[in-house]
């Protein structure tokens, strides 16, 4: 490893502000996981039932499902790492 | 007066032994060095606490050799038993570990504490300590001036290293000194009586300065200057190892009825160990000739033999009381029972869960959880339904068609007696914990609040919802009751959701489940518009009746709506970082309606647009 991957790694260990948005990532993603998992599971529950109410019920919480997901993808954009923008 | 009493005799005699000896005011002045650095090493671990501390003990208790582990490793490193004992009964008490848990740590923790004799015998005694005091004691204060919470503590851990090293420094002077004035080994007493007599000195001397480990330090430095026999030096640390248990019945003075246990088995342990060691000190000291001898420590090193004799006793307490643990815990659950509590009465706000800042929030959310369960029940009986006939597992229609008779229920005065006052308990409590909190912890107290506050509101809501279904449920028009049943049967039906989400709070899935609630209770809002609609128009209905189904539907919504976000809060057992990106996934009332389809009122006010 060169020196200046070695004080970036540093500086990035040493800055709070750093080590919490990768922390709040490492936790949104495992959150956007268990819920996309949950709405395959809704999906094919979906698929095996044929009451129409019940039907109806699972296509809510599909729906809300799908938008918590989506929720969480576009605030899994805002914590990204902000690129670095070069001096013209 | 008595405290006040004994606290002017102390200082007396103390002036009186200063006048009279310089040297004496030397070994004094080691020993309130040494007793500062340890409550400047206790202030600079609790700056890591809130954290690492708590992980590790809740992760390394689930088992009892994972219990003993934890107290001997974290005394060790620590070096104060006191702390430990105070950490486990502040979490016994916010109700993080069991019992047997707490007694494992307690355990563990006098082995730990022997770990100092050894430091103290083998490298203290040897080395110009304080050299090693000054530099520590420079570069601690410099880092105590910085403004990171982290580098604080860091700062108070070494200033404290650096006291205790010169408080030692100082007591060793002291006594080479002394030495030379009077020997104090002149009143050694043999046999028996000194050992009595010693175990008293030892007791007495550890009750004062609350520290087996100053006790301890000055032990072995009057020995290492031959002021005292190793005979009654063993005596001495017997009974130091007796009164260290002061600090946890102190400590468990503000707790509640599981620190008291503790401190119970912490006295029972140190008193049974003290007792063995006392009838085989002799035995124990020809296997501590041994164990020295395998070791290969010199016949006349006194002082790491007395490590090896603290260690050894301390080791035969554990292996003797192990076997005894359980009997010991029924034993104690038996003889200390808890107070009989109303519900109104706090459950788990004790002073003692203000020890650290992770027992204070832990402690703040159990009783939420309790505020919530006086709740509910109100709001249940708000709605003409007992709580536990909704949560049985019924069908709900069943339980809403077969209660029809007027609800007999005065919610405002069921709201005062069971939750007002509860409520303001927890918000003292909140304000009291906050010193010496991270913006995090902070962060969290302030949620559990606003918790709190979502609970009185949805209380205030089924009270406004209770006036009128309370009359239309009598209503002669079928078409009205039947749309008060729906609205209480789809209460009932987030009371019992609620219920199950809180018994599945490690999962992420069940905790945002919670939305659909509230996306239940929107569209119920919207069908019941469609509906009354229809039936203005048919003039089914009268307007003045219209008027108030749109109000309790509203209400009913608001119920929900709190309740909702109390539960996301509150029911959720991940760890906090997991529990924030749970919240910030969950919907708001604009995104809820965009995904159900329904049109959205930001102020909760879902009736005001017509279909």
């Amino acid at each position: 490893m060169n020196i200046r991957k070695l004080a970036e790694r540093t500086r990035a260990f040493l800055d709070s502000d750093e080590r919490k948005r990768k922390e709040k990532r490492k936790f949104l993603k495992h959150v956007i996981k268990k819920l996309k998992k949950h709405e395959k599971t809704l999906i094919k529950k979906l698929e095996c039932e044929a009451d129409d109410s019940k039907r109806a019920e699972i296509e809510v919480k599909i729906a809300l499902t799908h938008a918590q997901r989506k929720k969480g993808l576009s605030k899994l954009e805002e914590f990204k790492k902000p690129s670095k923008v070069k001096a013209p | 007066m008595l405290k006040k009493f004994l606290l002017l005799t102390i200082l007396s005699v103390l002036a009186f032994g200063f006048w009279l000896s310089p040297d004496f005011k030397e070994i004094a002045a080691g020993v309130s060095i040494f007793l500062f650095g340890m409550l400047s090493l206790e202030q600079g671990f609790r700056a890591f606490t809130g954290g690492v501390l708590e992980r590790l003990l809740l992760k390394t208790t689930n088992k009892l050799w994972k219990s003993l582990s934890f107290g001997v490793i974290s005394t060790t490193l620590m070096q104060s038993s006191s702390l430990v004992s105070i950490i486990a009964i502040s979490f016994l008490s916010a109700g993080l570990i069991t019992l047997t848990a707490g007694v494992g740590i307690i355990f563990g923790a006098n082995l730990g504490t022997t770990t100092g004799a050894w430091l103290l015998a083998a490298f203290g005694l040897k080395v110009d300590i304080a050299a090693y005091a000054m530099p520590m004691l420079v570069f601690g204060v410099i880092l105590i001036f910085q403004k990171g919470r982290t580098i604080k503590g860091t700062g108070y851990i070494l200033a404290g290293l650096g006291f205790l090293f010169l408080g030692i420094h100082y007591m060793k002077e002291g006594f080479d000194a002394f030495r030379e004035t009077i020997d104090l080994s002149r009143f050694a007493v043999g046999g028996y009586p000194g050992v009595f007599l010693f175990v008293l000195i030892g007791l007495i001397a550890t009750v004062v300065m609350q520290s087996s480990h100053a006790t301890l330090v000055l032990i072995i430095t009057a020995l290492a200057a031959k002021q005292v026999t190793y005979e009654n030096a063993l005596a001495l640390a017997i009974g130091a190892n007796v009164g260290t248990t002061i600090s946890a019945i102190i400590g468990a003075i503000g707790s509640n009825v599981n620190g008291r246990r503790l401190a119970g088995a912490h006295l029972i342990f140190n008193l049974v160990t003290a007792l063995v060691a006392i009838g085989l000190i002799y035995r124990l000291t020809e296997a501590v000739d041994q164990i020295s001898i395998w070791l290969g420590i010199g016949k006349h090193d006194y002082t790491l033999k007395l490590a090896v004799f603290h260690s050894l006793f301390n080791a035969l307490g554990i292996v003797l009381m192990l076997p005894c643990l359980k009997p010991m815990v029924r034993m104690l659950e038996r003889l200390l029972r808890p107070r009989v509590r109303s519900a109104a009465q706090p459950h788990f706000l004790h002073d003692a869960a203000f020890e650290l800042p992770d027992t204070a929030i832990q402690a703040v959310r159990q009783e939420t959880l309790h505020l919530y369960d006086n709740a509910s029940e109100v709001i249940a009986n708000g709605l003409g339904l007992p709580l536990d006939e909704i949560l049985n597992g019924k069908p709900l229609e069943k339980v809403v068609s077969k209660i029809r008779s007027p609800i007999h229920f005065d919610v405002d005065e069921n709201y005062n007696e069971n939750v007002k006052g509860l409520y303001g308990e927890i918000v003292e409590f909140i304000s009291r914990a906050q010193s010496n909190m991270t913006p995090e912890q902070s962060d969290e107290l302030f949620s559990l609040r606003a918790a709190g506050r979502d609970i009185v509101e949805a209380i205030k809501d089924t009270k406004h919802l209770h006036k009128n279904m309370s009359r239309y449920l009598r209503s002669e028009e079928l078409a009205i009751r039947s749309e008060y049943d729906k609205l209480r049967l789809n209460l009932a039906g987030v009371l019992r959701a609620l219920d199950e989400v809180r018994k599945q709070g490690h999962e992420s899935t069940a905790i945002l489940s919670l939305d659909e609630l509230k996306g239940q209770m929107k569209q119920y809002d919207w069908d019941l518009n469609i509906r009354m609609n229809q039936w203005v128009r048919d003039e089914r209905i009268t307007a003045p009746v219209t008027i108030s189904l749109m109000n309790d539907s509203r209400y009913a919504y608001q119920v929900t709506k709190n309740l909702v976000k109390m539960g996301g809060v509150l029911f959720s057992t991940a760890e906090r970082p997991l529990r924030e990106a749970e919240q910030s996934v969950s919907l708001d009332e604009r995104e809820l309606a965009e995904a159900l389809g329904t049109p959205n009122n930001e102020k909760g006010g879902t009736n005001d647009e017509h279909p």
